[in-house]
Order: structure tokens, then C-alpha cells, then sequence
């Protein structure tokens, strides 16, 4: 489901220092990871990108493998770990990594960097109140840190990295600090988190969240068979049934039972599956209460943590009450793709297709913060995408984003920022199908934009001529990513 | 005298809240001393722009060679209008804000009848008007009033009220580069004159809605001063038009100018008052060669793209199209921008002449290109039909609708509704509602006005409809809901022990309990202290 945007800063620092001396208990196992990154442009798409450096933490698992945040190693170009005591940078890669849970798990090229490493081990939640310890290399010095604090809260909460998904996390009130991502936070010798996201000081004092081990746990088994399948979702929306004339129009009458199903999305787990105005009383025979909670392990839990444990195919089984009676529906668990376009992206290029200086480019989260006044059609398309349906018509919405000015395009800048509806009389709803309509025959190409009479056009002959003029002044490498 | 008046809306922590409403005239003298409000052009209206006040460039540091001049010449005949106004509350439409009074100058006419801006008294709940000299007051009432035109009549009173003025006649020369007077009232009475240069003679945007009408922008260094909410442009004696924003930062002032005026004096002559007619089309220019080489426009003719055909329109009627090329309106040809050659402005957009040369109701003759050819077809000028609009641009002087079932308040959407969220409510309304306002003319023709519950009276019936906000509502008891009045039919006549509110956004199903929400009707009515719950004869 997409949360609300929380304003979390990632817990990444951006300064460089030597490796400290080897010291006892977890410092064994804990890596410095230092990243150089390349951040693609997505105003200027064809750019190399800006390139920057970061430093977190990790710490060595079984497997010879090291654990991290996916932020501290998300389009990275080159990466080394330092482990202490040992002064070499070892160059490291990214075998798996969890942008939806903000994980990842490194190795590294010569696997003699492992030796004198004790791989730590996972424990369980810690009790509220608990005592934990958590270890990086934050701002304020070089060396390895500590910090010590109790258990605040365990709860959902939204994962910043990507900014639409939420899951379990935990918050603790010991110091972290920029340099903590990735870190292990600590009890009675075991992992029981990964410090990964906290509020500036500005917001908030002392609240640190880490990514708990069941967290963890279900993204080592997802990479077991080699590749990250991503979290499960229900693909439709739930909402509490507290309203004693609902719950009885609706024919549920065990009493603090039972969410309503308000939509349901397409693509997606549920589709053909459940409907609007459906009543989930139970999910995998755990009684669902009328305000979303489960009981799970001993813990009143949300619903959804049932489907967070669960992976690609695995099959859920609800109890549903429908028209006035109950029916036993399984679904098999998928991730719906709609929600892909309202999530950061990592490890991608911009895509892109330039044609007589008109920029086209897919909506999605990157390429809105890229984009000064945006309009309210940009901003209705983005923001109800997936709540209004619009994916079923537009599987990409694509934006005339840019117009690098040229003779052949002096008319077209009032149209900066427009939906695309048709090129050529053909239909776009994909980048693909811009390439695509480009390529129909033609005197002139027609692009029509949603909600603008006057199509714009570009006489085909003068383009040839314009599209070389144009790459040279604006230093475009290629004009098209698919 | 005029009253500030903030008003916030209490307890909501995501309802429409209205912005510290200080309420400003133009250039009321009270709030000088914190400098001059700022109304910025373009926006909806002076209440919502007056916030923000502007300190850096007082009128008083004019060159001296633009300073007012005070000086004895004959008495304008112009009277102060003192209005008392109150606006509804539309997030809590059975509320009345807290009234505000606006000072303007009224023109008393040849006929004795007085022109102000509409702006002036919109929402008035007393007019009176006041002799500058003797300060001899009278009631007076409101006769005609054309929101989209910025225009308003007021019937004259008592005959001997206006003995000794000579009513006003409207220039008819006026042109770019001429020096006219502003007008206004020291506090004694003594006329105060402006000198001001017409520096552009142009259609542009009116303070509501989306029409555009001529307007001329004068360069003019004004005060402050009381009774400055409108204020009458003269030039020789003869009226050239009726002040509705000062930007104080540019110095320009943007007036309603006399071919305006003039067409709402002859409009206002017939009954019933048919305003300015609307061909219902919006058009580009055609200035881009590859755009007329498509569609294949000769060189060297002019024509305006028609990028937009109103259903039900005069323009749909005669059956313009869309891509159809205006090349003649009237006999008169149209440029690339789509201007015609006005015998007394010059290039000017067509939507003058249209709307402001034109009469409702006149024929008009109109030749466009289509697929290679020229095409003749003529219609009926009429002014816009607002009743079948989806959402109104403003609603003024009749209270909001509502209906409120059970505890859960619902409203229908109109751009006044958006504006509680203050200036700045494209961006901070709700989104969707926002968007179906803004591109309503691409919903389908059947869409009705636009339902939605708007927010909540909590009581035992809403247990856990507390955080609903501004949900579409699609079907009520099985009833499609295409405006209030629906929704209230479809209540009156439950199907069950249920009424079932279908919404078009999650949660996606209200159920009330009937009998429940009946019973709570008269707690609702006494705790939230409403003379009624439900206000179905609002504007249209």
C-alpha cells in the first residue's frame, strides 16, 4: 500500500576517514562500506549523472557475505569495505538487494577479506524497554561507535528509501547518526536489527528506527534461490469497520470482527479475487478485527504482516463475507505493478525519447522531483495512479517533458509538461509506443496532447537536419533509452 | 471603518481551512499604515489577494509632475457606496462569515441610477450610499449585478437625493497613451485627481471565473484612501471606466473601461438581463508555419485554431469544430493571433467583439477553414449557460448547499467551495476535487454536479466515519447522485433499514442506520445549534 510521505533522513554519511584497529565482540564482524554513486539526471536524462561518495556500515553473515541498507550502496559505481584492524579497501559487489525493505547483501571479489571475521547471528524482537546496542561509523569521529538505548516502539512504519512501502519496524532511542545505516544493532550477542532510518534533529529528538529481523530474515530466504522476488501485496485497499449500521448492513455480526475491501486493484493478488464492499474476517484462520489488527506470535499485529511473511506464489487463505455470506477465497500472493511508478527507482537509467528536441519521458517519482511547476492533470495523474485506476488505461503515462529549443520546435514550449494522448493517430501509453508512432510514414508527425485542442507538428523533412543540430548545441549522447 | 475579520475553522485537522480573511477594500485608507494592499492581478477576487500587504513602493514617492491635484472644479457626480457585506462559510454552509464593510465611489448615471464594481457588493446584506459633500445618506438596492463583467447597478433612490448631480456619460475616445483623472474623495469631500496614463488596451482576465473582456491598464501612482474598493477613471468629464485592481508594486491599475460598461447598460435595458453573449470556444494562434502547412493554410491569411467546442454552445450549434480555422467572424477578418482590426482599438482579441460588441441573441455570420475549404455557418450569440456547468466558477449572494444525513455533511462541488483553502487553494484543496473543477469540461456531458460528503458532525451514527474528507459520492440507495437534490430525494426514500452511500474513492460503502439517523436530526439541529439540515435552494 503507499503511505504517507514521511520525511526520514537515511542514515548515510559522506566523509571519508582510516580504518580503526581490530577490536573485540561485534567489532570482528563490522564493516565500514565506503560507495562512490552515480545519481541519475532525470531533467537532463542522456547526463552521466553527478557523482558522490557515502560511507555506512555492515557487518559480515554467514555465507561470507556482508548485510547493509540498499540506500548505502543504491547506484553505486564502485564499492570497497574496510573491516577493523585491517587498513586495505577491498573492492566489494552487490549480490542482492531489497529496495522495497532497504536491504542488501554484499561479497566481495577476493575472499580472503573474510578471514579473522566472525559472521554475527540473527535473534528475535526485542522486548519493548530492552536494552539494545548499536554499532556504525557515524558522524563525529572516525572510529568504530557505540551507542546504547532502549526499545521505544514496535510498529509499521514507512520505509523512506523507496517511499511507498511501510513494514514492521522498530524504533529505538539510542543515538543514530548519519554513517549508522547498515550498522547491526545489538542484544545479548545477537543482530537484532539494522539501523537504517531516524528523524533529523530538527523533527524529532532520539528516534531511530532499525529494520527488525523477521524484516531481515524474509529477505535472506527471498534471495535463497538467487534472485529478490520483492514483498507481497494484497493489491487492494481495507479500511476499519467500527460503524455499527455498516457492520450489520453488511450482515457481519460477530462483534469486533471484520475490514472492509474499498478497491481493488487489477493487477495484482486480489483481482478476480475479492471486490468492493467485501468483509475479510479472517486471514489464514486469524481472526481479523474491525480495526485491522491480528493476533500473530502473541502480538496484536497488522493484517498485512500475514502477507509480508509470504512470498511469491505462496497462497493466502480468506474468510469473506460477501452479499450476506461467507466464502472461503485463496489467493495466489504477487506484487501489483502500478505501485512501481509511485516508488524512488535505484540502479536504473533514466528512460527517454528525444525527437526534433522534444523530451519524453515515463511519470514516475524520479522525473516529478526533477520538474519545477508541475501542473494539477501531472499531479492528479501521479497522485490517484494507482486509487483512481488510471495504470488500466495508462500502463506509463508519458510526459512532453522538455522542448530544447530549436527553428523546428519554436512554437511547441507553451506545451511543456502535457500528457501525451496520441502520435501519429496512434495511442501512447507506453515510452515504447512513442518510438513506435515515430516510425509511422508520414508528411509531418502529429502529437496530441490530453486536454489540448491544437495538435502540435513537426514537419518530418526538417528533422532529420534539426535532430543533428539539436544533439550537437545540447550535447545529447543518444536519444533514446527504452 | 472597515473591519478586519480572521476567522479560522476550528478542530479539523484536514478540512478546508480559510485563511485569515483580513478583508480589504482596494485601497482603503485604514490599512495605509502598513502600506498599501497588494491586488495582484489575475486573481479571483480582492478578498482572497488582500493578504499580503506590500511596504516597498508607496504611492506618496510619485514624481511630482504625477502627484494629485487638489483643486476646485465642479463637484463629480459621483456618490460613496457603503457596503455591508457577509459571505457564507461554504466548509460549514449553514454559517455566515462575520460581515465586512467595503467603502467605493459609486457613478451616478444620466439616469440616476449608480454603477459600481460587482466586487463591491457581492454577498451585500446593506447598501447605502453617502453625499460626499453633505454626507447625506440613503438606503439603495441593488438592481442588476454581472459577476463575470465586474458590473452592478444600483436602483436611485428618492429623486431629491441626487438633485444637484449631473449624472455621468461615457467617454467613447479614450485611446493608448491619453491622460485621464482616477477619482477619489478626501474624507472632507474634496475630489482628489489622479493623473493616469493608458498605457495597454487589451482582453484580459477578469477578477472571477475565466472571462477575459477588455480592459485598459493605467499607469498611476494612487493612494490610500477611503471609499477606494472601486474607483471611476474620467477623462474630460466623461467616464472611461471603474478601477478593480491596483498593484502598487508596478503601479498599474486595471480598469473596467466604458465599451464594457456600455454593453452592460444596454443589456440591463432588456428584460430579462441576458449579460454578455459567449460563443463557447477556445482557440490558439496559428502563427506556427508548420501547424498552417498542416493544416494547410494559405500563406499570408491569418486564422485562430479552434482547440475547443463547448457542448450545448452557440459555437456547437452552428456546428464549429474542433481544428476548424476561424478566418472571418462577422465579416471581419482574423489575424494569425486571432484578433480582428476594431474601428477604435486597433488588433484586438475576437473575444471582444464577440461578447462585448455583440449583442445576445444577435446572429454571427462566421467563415472557417475546414480540410482545404472554406466553410460558412452562422449562430445565435447567447450568454453562457451556467446551470449546466459541473462546477461553478463563483457563487455569490445565495447561501451553499448541503444536506446533512445522519451527522456526515454533504456538499456540491463549486471553485467557491476550493477557495476556503485560501490563495494559494489549487495547491492546497484536494486534489481530485481541484482537478474534476478544473478540467470539467472534459467529464462526460451526464456527469451532473459533483457530490461528496464534505465533512463530519460526529455522533453515534458516524462511529468510524470520523476521518472521512471529501469522498465523491456515486449512488445513493441505489440511486445514481447527480446533484444535492438527489441525494436528498434518494434519503427520503430508504429502501431498507439501510441507507447505502456508495463513494467513488475508499472506503467505497457508507451505511447509515435510517431510523438512527432520523433520530439524531434534532440532536444534530441542537448541539451544533443548525436552524436546518439541509439548504437545497442555493445558486445555481
Amino acid at each position: 500500500m503507499p503511505t504517507a510521505l514521511l520525511r526520514l533522513s537515511l542514515l548515510i554519511a559522506a566523509f571519508f576517514v582510516t580504518a580503526a584497529q581490530a577490536a573485540p565482540g561485534p567489532a570482528a564482524s563490522m564493516v565500514r562500506i565506503s560507495t562512490t554513486a552515480q545519481q541519475p539526471d532525470y531533467s537532463v536524462p542522456w547526463n552521466p549523472g553527478n557523482v558522490g561518495s557515502g560511507v555506512g556500515a555492515g557487518f559480515v553473515i554467514e555465507g561470507k557475505r556482508i548485510m547493509t541498507n540498499a540506500h548505502v550502496v543504491s547506484n553505486a559505481t564502485f564499492i570497497t569495505v574496510v573491516k577493523e584492524g585491517d587498513p586495505t579497501p577491498w573492492e566489494a559487489r552487490v549480490l542482492h538487494v531489497a529496495h522495497d525493505c532497504d536491504l542488501a547483501i554484499l561479497g566481495v571479489y577476493d575472499e580472503r577479506f573474510f578471514e579473522g571475521t566472525k559472521p554475527l547471528q540473527f535473534g528475535g524482537i526485542p522486548a519493548l524497554e530492552s536494552t539494545v546496542s548499536a554499532y556504525g561509523y557515524p558522524i563525529g569521529g572516525n572510529r568504530l561507535s557505540v551507542t546504547t538505548g532502549v526499545v521505544s516502539r514496535i510498529d509499521f512504519q514507512p520505509y523512506s528509501h523507496s517511499e511507498v512501502d511501510s513494514h514492521l519496524a522498530i524504533q529505538i532511542d539510542a543515538a543514530i547518526n548519519p554513517g549508522n545505516s547498515g550498522g547491526p544493532v545489538m542484544q545479548d550477542g545477537k543482530v537484532v536489527g539494522v539501523a537504517f532510518q531516524g528523524f533529523s534533529g530538527a523533527v524529532a529528538q532520539n528516534v531511530g528506527y532499525m529494520i527488525p529481523t523477521p524484516v531481515v530474515r524474509r529477505f535472506l530466504k527471498d534471495v535463497e534461490d538467487g534472485t529478490y522476488d520483492r514483498y507481497m501485496d494484497l493489491a487492494a485497499t481495507y479500511f476499519p469497520m467500527l460503524n455499527p449500521a455498516q457492520r450489520a448492513a453488511l450482515g457481519v455480526e460477530e462483534p469486533d470482527t471484520g475490514v472492509l475491501i474499498g478497491s481493488v486493484f487489477d493487477s495484482g493478488s486480489s483481482a478476480g479475487k475479492l471486490q468492493p464492499g467485501d468483509v475479510i474476517l479472517s486471514v489464514d484462520g486469524l481472526k481479523v478485527y474491525s480495526d485491522g489488527k491480528i493476533d500473530l506470535d502473541g502480538e496484536r499485529t497488522e493484517m498485512a504482516e500475514v502477507f509480508e511473511r509470504k512470498f511469491k506464489g505462496d497462497q493466502v487463505k480468506l474468510e469473506v463475507m460477501r452479499d450476506g455470506s461467507k466464502q472461503d477465497i485463496a489467493l495466489e500472493l504477487d506484487r501489483p505493478w502500478p505501485f512501481e511508478m509511485q516508488a524512488r527507482s535505484y540502479d536504473k537509467r533514466p528512460r527517454f525519447v528525444l525527437v526534433g528536441g522534444l523530451l519524453f519521458q515515463p511519470l514516475s517519482r524520479d522525473f516529478l522531483d526533477s520538474q519545477k511547476g508541475v501542473d494539477t492533470r501531472l499531479r492528479y495523474f501521479f497522485d490517484y495512479y494507482v486509487t483512481d485506476h488510471l495504470y488500466r488505461e495508462y500502463p506509463e503515462v508519458v510526459v512532453l517533458s522538455e522542448i530544447l529549443k530549436d527553428p523546428v520546435n519554436t512554437y511547441v514550449a507553451p506545451f511543456k509538461g502535457g500528457i501525451v494522448d496520441k502520435i501519429n493517430g496512434q495511442r501512447i501509453r507506453s515510452l515504447q509506443d512513442v518510438a513506435a508512432a515515430f516510425e509511422q510514414p508520414g508528411e509531418f508527425h502529429v502529437i496530441e496532447l490530453l486536454g489540448e485542442g491544437r495538435p502540435i507538428v513537426l514537419e518530418r523533412s526538417a528533422l532529420a537536419e534539426a535532430s543533428e543540430r539539436i544533439r550537437q548545441r545540447y550535447g545529447v549522447t543518444t536519444e533514446q533509452n527504452l | 471603518m472597515h473591519s478586519s475579520s480572521p476567522s479560522f475553522f476550528p478542530g479539523r485537522a484536514c478540512g478546508p481551512r480559510r485563511t485569515a480573511a483580513i478583508f480589504a477594500a482596494l485601497l482603503v485608507s485604514a490599512s495605509f499604515s502598513q502600506g498599501m494592499e497588494t491586488l495582484k492581478p489575475y486573481l479571483p477576487n480582492a478578498e482572497a489577494t488582500a493578504a499580503p500587504t506590500d511596504q516597498t513602493a508607496p504611492a506618496t514617492e510619485a514624481s511630482p509632475a504625477m502627484a494629485p491635484e487638489t483643486e476646485t472644479r465642479p463637484l463629480p457626480p459621483v456618490v460613496r457606496v457603503n457596503v455591508a457585506s457577509q459571505s457564507y462559510n461554504f466548509s460549514q454552509p449553514w454559517r455566515k462569515n462575520p460581515p465586512v464593510l467595503r467603502q467605493g465611489l459609486g457613478v451616478v448615471l444620466t439616469d440616476g441610477r449608480i454603477l459600481v464594481t460587482a466586487e463591491l457588493v457581492n454577498n451585500h446584506t446593506y447598501v447605502e450610499l453617502e453625499k460626499p459633500e453633505t454626507a447625506l445618506k440613503a438606503a439603495a438596492q441593488v438592481e442588476v449585478v454581472d459577476y463575470d463583467a465586474n458590473l452592478a447597478l444600483l436602483a436611485a433612490p428618492a429623486a431629491e437625493f441626487l438633485q444637484s448631480i449631473n449624472g455621468a456619460r461615457l467617454d467613447e475616445t479614450a485611446a493608448v497613451g491619453d491622460r485621464v483623472e482616477i477619482l477619489q474623495l478626501e474624507s472632507n469631500g474634496t475630489p482628489v485627481r489622479t493623473p493616469a496614463t493608458i498605457t495597454t488596451i487589451e482582453v484580459g482576465a477578469y477578477p472571477v471565473d475565466e472571462n477575459a473582456f477588455l480592459l485598459f491598464k493605467l499607469s498611476a501612482p494612487l493612494q490610500s484612501r477611503e471609499n477606494s474598493f472601486t474607483v471611476p477613471v474620467f477623462k474630460d468629464d466623461r467616464l472611461v471606466g471603474l478601477v478593480m485592481r491596483y498593484d502598487p508594486r508596478s503601479q498599474t491599475a486595471d480598469v473596467v473601461p466604458s465599451p464594457v460598461i456600455q454593453h452592460f447598460l444596454d443589456a440591463a435595458g432588456r428584460e430579462p438581463y441576458a449579460g454578455f453573449p459567449r460563443a463557447g470556444l477556445t482557440f490558439s494562434d496559428t502563427r506556427d508555419p508548420q501547424l498552417r502547412q498542416y493544416a494547410k493554410l494559405p500563406n499570408g491569411t491569418g486564422g485562430a485554431y479552434i482547440t475547443k467546442v463547448l457542448p450545448g454552445s452557440p459555437a456547437a450549434a452552428a456546428g464549429l469544430k474542433l481544428g476548424d480555422v476561424l478566418l472571418r467572424v462577422d465579416g471581419k477578418a482574423i489575424d494569425q493571433d486571432g484578433n480582428y482590426e476594431d474601428p477604435r482599438f486597433g488588433k484586438i482579441s475576437l473575444a471582444h467583439y464577440v461578447s462585448t460588441v455583440m449583442q445576445a441573441g444577435q446572429k454571427l455570420p462566421v467563415v472557417v477553414w475546414r480540410e482545404g475549404a472554406e466553410v460558412q455557418v452562422e449562430g445565435a450569440l447567447a450568454p453562457r449557460d451556467r446551470s449546466s456547468m459541473i462546477s461553478q466558477p463563483y457563487i455569490f449572494d445565495a447561501p451553499p448547499k448541503f444536506v446533512i444525513v445522519g451527522g456526515l455533511v454533504f456538499s456540491e462541488l463549486s471553485r467557491q467551495y476550493l477557495r476556503e483553502w485560501g490563495p494559494d487553494w489549487p495547491r492546497e484543496a484536494p486534489l481530485h476535487l481541484v482537478y474534476l473543477d478544473r478540467y470539467q469540461s472534459e467529464l462526460p456531458g451526464d456527469r451532473g454536479k459533483i457530490v461528496f460528503v464534505s465533512s463530519v458532525l460526529p455522533g453515534p451514527n458516524t462511529v468510524g466515519y470520523e476521518n472521512l474528507s471529501h469522498e465523491v459520492v456515486e449512488e445513493v440507495n441505489g440511486r445514481p447522485i447527480k446533484s444535492l437534490a438527489d441525494l436528498a430525494a434518494a434519503v427520503d426514500s430508504p429502501t431498507g433499514q439501510f441507507h447505502r452511500i456508495k463513494l467513488a474513492e475508499d472506503p467505497g460503502l457508507v451505511v447509515l442506520d435510517v431510523e438512527g439517523s432520523k433520530s439524531e436530526e434534532e440532536r444534530i439541529k441542537r448541539d451544533y445549534r443548525l436552524p436546518s439540515l439541509r439548504q437545497l435552494d442555493g445558486a445555481e
